[in-house]
């Protein structure tokens, strides 16, 4: 690879308030025509509690980038080449414990200190002084533990994401199991610290690792009526958490299976099952695409509800660009495997300076609601088979100049909060003037 | 519908199904000659003969035959086997016994072995135990059972000793009572563990034999469903839960995999029974199967239509249970329809 040193992060924004930064990630696929750069230096923060849309035609790698969080893309074909996903991870708030101070900004949750400077700011927390981790380095248990716990995901299609032959209530009951042991434990009235021979058993059911046989003894009394008192201890938990979304009658949703239920209910599920244990990062693949337009609106409403309430931040992916502008508070755009400009929506949709964040944004249809027609830009996505080091617009960018097709352009800040990768905005000092795009033409 | 209706339902439709199978066998049956050269000795007179027929109702027309041959399977006469030289009822009941502990000891590997196999392929796919079991299961479903049980034969019992073969060793057998006719089962109502051991050993060659192709079409089908399973949505969103690896594929994907391999098992069972004749055949166990082959071999038709029934309808009750299971694990299924 050619392209430009990589540089940390150029964020404008203090480290210590970034839940999340994606730095220099690169993931590549082994395919029978050649490796796939389908995400290729993709870098970007993520604040805390704020909205960020990640928006880009189809195949530009959303997807890949999206799942990279918590390591859901399939290696082998995937081929993790580079990059790093640092996050912090926040815990219950000391003072309120949870309920919502002055102290932790009334999200409840606070960040801990760095365990290896605590507290002084070193190279492992980007001198944050704050406990960092970095998502694609991570020993398994500790991965299990951030997913569906700290940071969840909602898939594109409900009817998919959801397991067929389990209910409502098993499916969502498992988040309980995995991730609230103690607190069903609890609930039940089961000591969890017990060190009897039955009260293992219990512990073991509680953390669903009971085998076959041992089902069988929990099914008689002495162990049946603890077993029973953990199940009621479980469903308490998602029928709340069903609640929360709003769907009509959680207890009879709870018996039903997912071909039972409308898309919208579906989707609520899903909702309900990454919320569950109210995570500081929230991922939304494409969370509407595979809706009825009517109940799209509610199911985005209740996302921005349960963020706001619980101030989470989320990572909302899209085609429809007017949507993201309506709800995301930052927009990153994302073309051929590249973040090409990142900002605030309100900016990015009225004032657009990389060409192709031009081009997105005028062809979102003004009239109608529709999704974005991004086909609108002549000329299609260039071949992400190891592509030479050039600006993967350049064949499409009506401002192409001679070192588009030589250099990489990488992100960098213009003005307050925004990043854009295109040389009119950020021109080599070493490239002489006449082989750069000219900065005036704007297109409209 | 509920289960329970979806069963009863289809118990009532059972006979209807018998009736129809037991017409075209006894058909098959008669077409392919009469059964009267069975009971004739060189001695027998023209009158002798012509009388026996008359006797037998082998002077009507096949139809009226088939009304004689039905009534008396209703009253408990299934007819007398030449081969057996007894009443087939008499005899039947030990032979049975001996096959459904050879055909049930078989279906226990094949299920576990082929479910445990599959998911162990299918889980690692493409890499060194995958292609392991690759080549085991298609050797399985490729090679001649005959050619299978001479080699299990001549390695284990010929040259290693390791297993006897025949049904079990005469003292011991003699040693406990038979209330069921399965020596295991027999042996453990004794509380004999040398019999139930001597049981078990003379089972593991023909049941082995009998099992390894129903294993290794269940294992294909398993791995390949697996595979399939393991790609869906729903496994990454059972990862994104947080679950370790070990419940995503056995609560998540494997349950989903298991819906079209059961499909196979109540298939598989067929080509089982089967099965049993050359591998009672090669293994000296007397059962249903090497009794029946000597049955084709001197038109001793009353045992023929007696084990065709039987198996017919042990077929149709097989894939009944797979049915139940299938709805069970598939809630999509519409019972009924
Ligand atoms: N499993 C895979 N095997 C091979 N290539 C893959 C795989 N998954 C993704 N890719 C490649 O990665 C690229 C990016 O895919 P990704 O799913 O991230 O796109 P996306 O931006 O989410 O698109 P969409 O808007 O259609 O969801 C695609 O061009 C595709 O070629
Ligand atoms: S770098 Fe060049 S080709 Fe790329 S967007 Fe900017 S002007 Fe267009
Ligand atoms: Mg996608
Ligand atoms: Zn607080
Ligand atoms: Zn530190």
């Amino acid at each position: 690879m050619t392209s430009a040193a990589v540089e940390p992060t150029p964020t404008a924004a203090p480290a210590a308030s970034v839940i999340a930064s994606v730095r220099d990630l690169r993931v590549h696929f082994r395919t029978k025509a050649g490796i796939v750069h389908a995400v290729d230096g993709v870098n970007f923060d993520i604040r805390n509690g704020e909205t960020l849309g990640l928006v880009g035609e189809t195949g530009c790698g959303k997807s890949v980038t999206a799942r990279s969080f918590l390591q859901l893309v399939p290696m082998p074909p995937g081929i993790p080449v580079s990059g790093s996903i640092l996050f912090r991870p926040r815990n219950p708030c000391p003072d309120c414990l949870g309920e919502g101070c002055s102290a932790c900004d009334r999200t409840g949750r606070v960040s801990s200190p760095c365990p290896a400077c605590s507290g002084e700011g070193c190279q492992h927390c980007d001198q944050t002084g704050l406990e960092t981790i970095d998502l694609l380095d991570l020993p398994d248990q500790q991965l299990r533990d951030i997913r569906g716990d700290r940071i969840a995901m909602i898939f594109q299609d409900p009817g998919k994401a959801l397991n067929p032959a389990l209910s409502v209530r098993d499916q969502l009951g498992e988040v309980f199991f995995t991730h609230r042991s103690a607190e069903l434990l609890d609930a039940a009235g089961i000591d969890p610290d017990t060190q009897s021979v039955t009260g293992r058993m219990i512990r073991r059911k509680a953390n669903m690792r009971s085998r076959g046989v041992e089902n069988l003894a929990l099914a008689i009394p002495p162990l049946r009526d603890r077993r029973v008192a953990l199940a009621s201890a479980a469903d308490g938990m998602v029928a709340a958490a069903l609640a929360e979304t709003q769907i009509p009658n959680p207890m009879s949703v709870m018996d039903r299976f997912p071909h039972e239920l409308s898309g919208g209910m579906k989707q609520r599920v899903m909702i309900a099952q990454a919320l569950a244990c109210n995570p500081d990062l929230l991922i939304a693949d494409e969370p509407t695409t595979a809706l009825d337009v009517t109940v799209q609106a509610r199911i985005i409403e209740l996302i921005s509800q349960l963020q706001e309430r619980y101030r989470t931040a989320v990572l909302y992916i899209s085609h429809d660009l007017s949507l993201v502008k309506r709800v995301c508070d930052r927009t990153a755009v994302m073309y051929a495997g590249q973040i090409v400009e990142v900002g605030d929506s309100d900016q990015i949709f009225h004032d657009p300076e990389h060409p192709y964040t031009q081009g997105l944004i005028e062809a979102i249809p003004s009239t109608n609601r529709e999704r974005g027609r991004l086909e609108a830009i002549e000329g299609t996505v260039p071949e992400l088979i190891e592509p030479e080091s050039a600006c993967r617009f350049a064949g499409r960018c009506p401002h192409t100049a001679p070192v588009c097709t030589t250099h990489d352009p990488v992100l960098e800040p213009i003005g307050e909060d925004r990043l854009v990768a295109c040389f009119i905005h950020n021109p080599p000092a070493t490239v002489p003037t006449e082989q750069l795009p000219r900065p005036d033409g704007r297109l409209l | 519908m509920q289960i329970r209706d979806y069963v009863l339902r289809r118990l009532l439709i059972l006979p209807v199904l018998i009736v129809g199978v037991s017409i075209i066998v006894f058909a098959l049956t008669r077409i392919g000659g009469s059964p009267i050269g069975i009971y004739l000795s060189h001695e027998m007179s023209a009158e002798e003969v012509a009388e026996l027929e008359a006797r037998f109702h082998l002077d009507e027309p096949i139809p009226v035959q088939y009304v004689y041959w039905a009534g008396g399977v209703l009253s408990g006469d299934l007819g007398w086997s030449g081969v057996a030289a007894a009443p087939v009822t008499e005899v039947f009941p030990d032979k049975l016994a001996a096959t459904m502990e050879l055909a049930v000891a078989s279906a226990i590997v094949a299920v576990t072995l082929g479910i445990g196999l599959g998911t162990f392929a299918g889980a690692r796919r493409d890499r060194f135990p995958d292609h392991v079991t690759r080549v085991v299961s298609i050797s399985g479903a490729a090679m001649p059972l005959f050619w299978f049980a001479i080699l299990l034969l001549i390695v284990f019992w010929v040259y290693l000793g390791w297993f006897p073969i025949g049904r079990s060793d005469a003292q011991i057998f003699a040693s406990i009572p038979h209330p069921t006719g399965l020596y295991t089962v027999d042996a453990l109502i004794a509380g004999n563990l040398t019999a139930f051991r001597d049981a078990v050993w003379h089972l593991v060659l023909p049941a082995l034999t009998l099992g390894y192709g129903a294993t290794a079409i269940i294992a294909r089908m398993m791995r390949s469903s697996l595979v399939e399973e393991l790609q869906e949505d729903y496994v990454d969103a059972a990862r994104a839960k947080g679950l370790p690896e070990r419940l995503v594929l056995r609560r998540h994907a494997r349950r989903n995999a298991l819906i079209p391999t059961v499909t196979v098992i109540g298939l598989s069972f067929g080509f089982l029974l089967q099965g049993t004749v050359v591998a009672e055949i090669i293994f000296r166990w007397p059962g249903l199967g090497r009794w029946m082959a000597d049955s084709v071999l001197r038109g001793d038709q009353a045992t023929i239509m007696t084990y065709v029934l039987f198996t017919s309808v042990l077929f149709l009750v097989v894939n009944l249970v797979v049915d139940v299971i299938y709805a069970y694990l598939d809630r999509r299924v519409v019972l009924g329809t």
